[in-house]
């Protein structure tokens, strides 16, 4: 995609310099809706039909003779549980909450950008199908946010697959479902006729529904700021009523959704480290509305071309497999259950080529360099410097950078962010360390281990800056990782650095989500890219490290922290017994790394504390039969390997950074904080 | 072999020797490029800015048909300024020498049948009706023609014909009314030997009548409209009223599993067959009673039906006859919209009180019927104008969504009352409204005008094309909704920016109905407007079959929808076919190439 053809309207700006918005919001609205149906059906139509269907109807037939139950009361228990599934639509609502949502956001985010031209194409293509808005998830207001684009644009206010954390949520559950959310309940749980009802219900709202759907593919909202691994449950429950020919197609359009500043910053940073957020509560979200005080930034939409779903998948599909037997009979086939990651991965990889990058992400970039490498830390003007040359640096990669007079930008940035990152006295830019309060902390609901208070307090800052590096790094990784190899190893030629690069690459498939079928293109795209901005060079047949010393050490600085706890989990789990739950294995690594940080004889980076990069690398590890992952009542356990596991380890430390390197970086960190402090 | 010899009836009646409505050289009476009969054509009036139908063969003929233009314009784009005129019959020299060498020559004349080696004899017996053959007619030529035609008058002429080509190795494609539209009468392109077309249309005695079991014999060439007429001086009726039934003929209909308009009372051409004489290489596949039925192993009636020429020549063939009803009257119900019309139809069948035909039309072509409205009088106009202003204000209806049920009852007039209060009062339950009895008979007399209307469209741009399946009832509408939208995309990424698809629902069953599609587009804006329209519809084809419906219902296979067929039948049932083809035509000398590609 090319970025300089990239365009976004500011869709907040006609709300500012309205006097009123009540006339706007209380427009007559003709909304462009999915998938135009003969008559209009209401959310009380989609329950009943439900019930009706044959589907339901044989269930209840074969419970009531199991349970010994009338069907009748099998039926208030399917009405029951579609009462609080389904979605509802009040007008009223939605336009007060339009109202509300505008004075909030006029307050607090300097423009909501939408690259518009995107939404007047795919409103000319909407009317005939089911078409799903699949938007990126990295905070709750992502779920308002959407709807409230969808008013602004004229396009129906989607349905939205929910989780039942909202539902419980006194009077916002009520808001959410009156403005179209419906819930889907997310633990584990083999309830039959829920979810029989539950995916009946989706199937209803695909075949029959007019409004869009949409859904969050990455399960959950991402507390890192960089994608998930896509869930397939949802896409699957779509895609059902495609394989079996009841729609004509299924659009999904990726939205990318990149905030300045995310509302939750702070809570994922502690989340990161192990500390629980607190159960979603109504006060909880009325005591996140004093943010009204502080500034956020920006939020910006970028809409994905929708990917079709009969194009996708192509003559790959046999639809005609369900030609025989009544439709409400239909298995979908194991065959279709594998054609889904290929596309749910598309979708996620189409969110993360539209994203937007924000000059606090290179702003974060630069500092956290200076920072850990021993660098002087950099004057506003020093510092927009760089990010200058790093921004022609992403850009070469195909990312966008919202960013008009630099100069500005990073003013506005520091700004925003002013609450971990500040100007210091002599005029440089650092992190900030002394605002971290703790707060008391429950111990028994902590995820891992207890960390101590220094660690914690040390550890945020660089948390919240990784989470803003974080979006950059899925153009970076692949650079990153043939860096490391030359580095760590020697000049190697061109297969044996694939070799390598696919030894790591895999084991980071789920960090910086990729899909194996890509794998080969990137290489060989990283590669050639690596060449060009001379951070490799190619001597004959082998490739060595180039001259570009200092991005060199950007890009090597980015992923450092993930090998170490890749490493560490390594080493950990060798040491446990060879069946073993995970949160023990969670708190012993950062147990661990805690240790390490502490021993000061080297410096460690905080992030390597961080529970999502464990939990990703011993997901990595059971994709790979490595460790063997069960699920019993609610608790994951593995069974490891050892001998695998000792390969990988052995394979991974020639990429760990020397305790050297470790020392003269240490110094470097304490020499700063003691600047600050 | 020596045939047997027909029995006579009870009344020693002779042989009805049936003079035809269609003349041996039948270009004299019938468009040799396009649909149907010469004098009968749609024609824009420059003139007058108006279009017209010519003749008076068909109740619409030489009236002004106002609305037409009008509907055309907005929904094609057509400028009628500039017709694409088709080129002229080719001269002689032009057409292809006759591929057949003397010896061969001279042992077909020995035979006593008559046969022409004139090339636009050869032409006009080259093709069907596909848009591909019209087209190829009126801008190009066939890349292979027969070489040869040949008009057998009897079974015998067709035994000797067959054992001839058999043994000097020449290749036989069976003639009937040369309406199909599967490609099946289409030469094989890359076909060396020679070819003979065997005409059947000199071949259509109705060679005996029993009364008592209520048959009749005749042979194959017979047309539909000659049967109707002969039988009916009769006093009877075979109620098999395929669409194209004025010109298609008995021996067509066996060979390609037809249907009829009235299947509902008659049944389907399985249902009418009694018994049947098909000539193959190998002698002639045929049973030795004229049984209603019997229980005797697989029954090879249905390896004749639907065999498309390919395994032998259908020479005769005891169809059943009915007396003549006494009463005929048509119907109509106008739905609110295609939906309702649907579950009405349903119901209908599912009570099994179908009249003798049962269709419902979508708001497209119960747009399309309307425009095709002649100029009514004054008073007309005022009664159409309250009639609307009823349906759309008082009953609420919706112009762009209501669709419109036409009916055809027959029968004692006391049944076909009883018919039309049972079919009315569903029709009510399902919101529909009687609409009279003119709707309906309009409805049917267009099935045949329609046919006329692609030559006139062809002259302005516009390729237009119908296409039928068959679907289980629950998976219908959706199978209309998907084709519709799968032609729209389809559209779209060709760049096509005027079409028009919609659908008619023409028969119902216990267990599913069939669904006829009509598509048309302007082609102003693309390379080659018969592959693109193939494109469009292989696209549809495809959608279809992935919404569980069929290849065909009553179409046929021929070449066009090949590629199906295997994925219809499985490999075993492909295997299977080829096996018979093997056994009854070793040389392959009905080298049609219909069904699959046959390389034994």
């Amino acid at each position: 995609m090319c970025s300089s053809s990239r365009r976004y309207q500011d869709i907040l700006a006609p709300r500012k310099t309205e006097c009123s918005n009540f006339m706007w919001a209380s427009r007559q609205l003709n909304p462009q809706v999915a998938f135009k149906q003969a008559k209009k059906p209401s959310p009380q139509y989609h329950k009943d039909e439900v019930v009706k269907c044959p589907k339901i109807q044989e269930l209840l037939i074969t419970l009531s003779e199991k349970e010994q139950v009338t069907k009748e009361v099998l039926e208030g228990r399917v009405r029951n549980i579609l009462d609080e599934i389904g979605y509802n639509k009040k007008l009223k609502v939605v336009r007060w909450l339009a109202v509300v949502l505008t004075k909030i956001c006029n307050r607090i985010c300097s423009g909501i950008y939408l690259n518009e031209d995107a939404i007047l194409q795919l409103k000319s293509q909407m009317g005939t199908c089911p078409v799903i808005f699949v938007p990126s998830h990295r905070s709750y207001a992502d779920f308002i946010l959407m709807s409230f684009m969808c008013f602004t644009e004229d396009v129906a206010i989607p349905a939205i697959a929910a989780g039942m954390d909202f539902h419980g949520m006194w009077g916002m559950g009520t808001v959410l479902r009156d403005t179209g959310a419906f819930f889907m309940r997310r633990s584990y749980n083999d309830d039959h006729l829920y979810w029989t009802t539950f995916k009946q219900y989706v199937y209803q709202l695909v075949t029959k529904g007019d409004l869009p759907l949409e859904f969050f593919i990455e399960g959950t909202r991402s507390r890192t700021n960089k994608s998930l691994t896509p869930k397939y449950g949802l896409i699957l429950m779509i895609l059902r009523a495609f394989f079996l020919s009841q729609v004509p197609d299924v659009l999904f359009v990726p939205i990318n959704i990149s905030y300045d500043r995310i509302l939750e910053e702070k809570l994922f940073a502690f989340e990161l480290l192990g500390i629980p957020k607190p159960k979603e509560s109504t006060s909880g979200f009325f005591k996140s509305l004093s943010i009204v005080k502080e500034k956020f930034g920006s939020i910006y939409f970028d809409v994905a071309e929708p990917i079709s779903a009969k194009k996708f998948f192509g003559p790959d599909l046999d639809r005609t497999l369900h030609n025989l037997q009544p439709i409400h009979m239909q298995e979908i086939t194991d065959y279709e259950k594998k054609l889904i990651p290929s596309l749910a991965h598309e979708i996620v990889y189409k969110q993360q080529k539209h994203c937007i990058i924000t000059t606090f992400n290179l702003l974060a970039i630069v500092l956290h360099n200076n920072l850990t490498s021993g660098r002087n830390l950099l004057s506003v003007d020093e510092i927009i410097d760089e990010i200058l040359g790093l921004k022609k640096v992403i850009e070469k990669f195909g990312a966008y950078v919202f960013m008009d007079d630099p100069r500005k930008c990073v003013l506005e940035a520091l700004e925003v962010h002013n609450n971990f990152v500040r100007v210091n006295e002599e005029g440089k830019v650092t992190l900030v360390w002394d605002e971290i309060v703790v707060g008391k902390v429950n111990v028994s609901k902590l995820k891992a281990h207890e960390l101590s208070e220094k660690t914690i307090t040390f550890s945020v800052p660089f948390m919240l800056l990784q989470i803003y590096i974080n979006p950059t790094l899925h153009y970076f990784v692949d650079l990153a990782v043939l860096v490391l190899i030359v580095k760590h190893q020697r000049a190697q030629s061109q297969d044996e650095l694939f070799a390598n690069y696919h030894f790591l690459r895999s084991l980071l498939s789920q960090e910086f989500v990729t899909f194996n079928t890509r794998e080969k293109m990137e290489f060989t795209s990283a590669l050639a890219h690596a060449v060009d901005l001379n951070l490799l060079s190619r001597n004959q047949e082998l490739y060595d490290l180039g001259e570009n010393k200092q991005l060199e050490e950007i890009i090597y600085n980015c992923i450092d922290c993930f090998i170490f706890t890749y490493f560490v989990v390594c080493s950990v789990i060798l040491e446990l017994s060879r069946v073993i739950e995970e949160k023990t294995i969670l708190a012993k690594v950062q147990e661990e790394i805690e240790i390490k940080i502490n021993e000061g004889k080297g410096f460690i980076h905080p992030y390597s504390l961080s529970l999502d990069t464990i939990t990703n690398c011993l997901n990595a590890l059971a994709g790979q039969n490595v460790l063997t992952k069960s699920r019993k009542s609610g608790s994951v356990t593995y069974e490891i390997n050892d001998t695998k596991v000792l390969f990988i380890k052995n394979r991974l430390e020639q990429y760990v950074t020397p305790a050297q390197v470790l020392q003269e970086k240490f110094e470097s960190v304490q020499l700063h904080l003691k600047n600050k402090l | 072999m020596e045939a047997r010899k027909p029995v006579l009836n009870q009344k020693n009646e002779a042989v009805i020797r049936v003079k035809s409505a269609v003349p041996k050289n039948r270009q004299d009476l019938l468009k040799w490029n396009g649909w149907g009969y010469r004098d009968s054509k749609f024609i824009f009036d420059s003139a007058a800015n108006e279009v017209r139908f010519t003749g008076q063969r068909y109740p619409i003929g030489d009236l002004r048909l106002p609305h037409l233009m009008g509907w055309v314009k907005e929904n094609f784009d057509v400028d009628f300024s500039k017709p694409k005129k088709a080129q002229e019959v080719p001269p002689e020299e032009k057409f292809p020498k006759p591929q057949i060498s003397p010896e061969n020559l001279a042992r077909i004349t020995n035979l006593d049948i008559s046969y022409s080696l004139k090339g636009l004899d050869r032409l006009i017996r080259a093709h069907g009706q596909t848009l591909h053959d019209i087209y190829t007619l009126r801008t190009s030529f066939f890349e292979r023609i027969p070489d040869i035609v040949v008009w057998p008058t009897c079974h015998s002429d067709v035994v000797k014909l067959v054992r001839l080509a058999d043994e000097s190795d020449m290749v036989v494609i069976p003639f009937g009314g040369g309406t199909a539209v599967s490609g099946a009468v289409e030469c094989p392109t890359g076909e060396s030997r020679t070819i003979i077309s065997l005409d059947t249309s000199q071949m259509n005695r109705i060679l005996w009548i029993d009364r008592e079991n209520l048959v009749a014999c005749c042979e194959s060439g017979i047309i539909g409209q000659d049967l109707e007429r002969e039988l009916r001086k009769l006093g009877f009726t075979s109620g098999h009223e395929p669409d194209s039934y004025e010109f298609s003929s008995l021996g067509g209909w066996v060979a390609t599993r037809a249907s009829g308009m009235k299947k509902n009372l008659y049944g389907n051409i399985e249902d009418l067959l009694v018994h049947v004489k098909m000539v193959t290489p190998k002698g002639v596949l045929e049973k030795n009673c004229q049984v209603p039925r019997l229980s005797c192993g697989p029954d090879f009636n249905h390896v004749i039906m639907g065999s498309e020429g390919s395994l032998g020549v259908i020479t005769e063939v005891v169809i059943k006859v009915r007396p003549l009803p006494k009463c005929h009257r048509f119907g109509s119900i106008v739905f609110p919209d295609f939906e309702a019309g649907l579950a009405c139809m349903r119901e209908v069948a599912r009570q099994r009180c179908q009249p003798s035909s049962i269709r419902l039309m979508d708001n497209g072509q119960f747009k399309f019927g309307m425009i095709l409205k002649p100029e009514s009088s004054y008073l007309g106009l005022i009664l159409d104008g309250l009639k609307k202003f009823y349906v759309t204000k008082i009953k609420g209806f919706n112009v762009d969504t209501m669709c419109v049920m036409t009916l055809l009852f027959e029968g004692e007039e006391a049944d076909v009352k009883a018919q039309e209060k049972k079919i009315y009062s569903i029709g009510l339950q399902f919101g529909g409204m009687p609409a009279g009895q003119t709707n309906g008979e309009r409805g049917y007399m267009l099935t045949f005008v329609i046919a006329y209307i692609r030559d006139l469209a062809l002259e302005y741009e516009i390729v237009a094309e119908s296409f039928e399946t068959s679907v289980p009832w629950d998976r219908a509408l959706v199978l209309c909704k998907n084709v519709k939208e799968v032609i729209a995309q389809e559209c779209r990424s060709q760049g096509i920016k005027y079409y028009m698809i919609n659908c008619r629902v023409t028969q119902t069953y216990d267990a599913g109905c069939v669904i006829y599609f009509y598509l048309g587009f302007n082609h102003r804006d693309v390379e080659n407007p018969v592959t693109v329209h193939e494109i469009l519809e292989t696209k549809a084809r495809d959608e279809i079959i992935a919404c569980g419906g069929s290849i065909s219902h009553h179409h046929g296979v021929g070449k066009l929808r090949r590629r199906w067929y295997a994925g219809t039948v499985s490999q075993v049932g492909v295997d299977l076919y080829l096996a018979t083809k093997k056994e009854l035509d070793p040389k392959n000398i009905f080298a049609t190439n219909n069904l699959i590609k046959a390389k034994l």
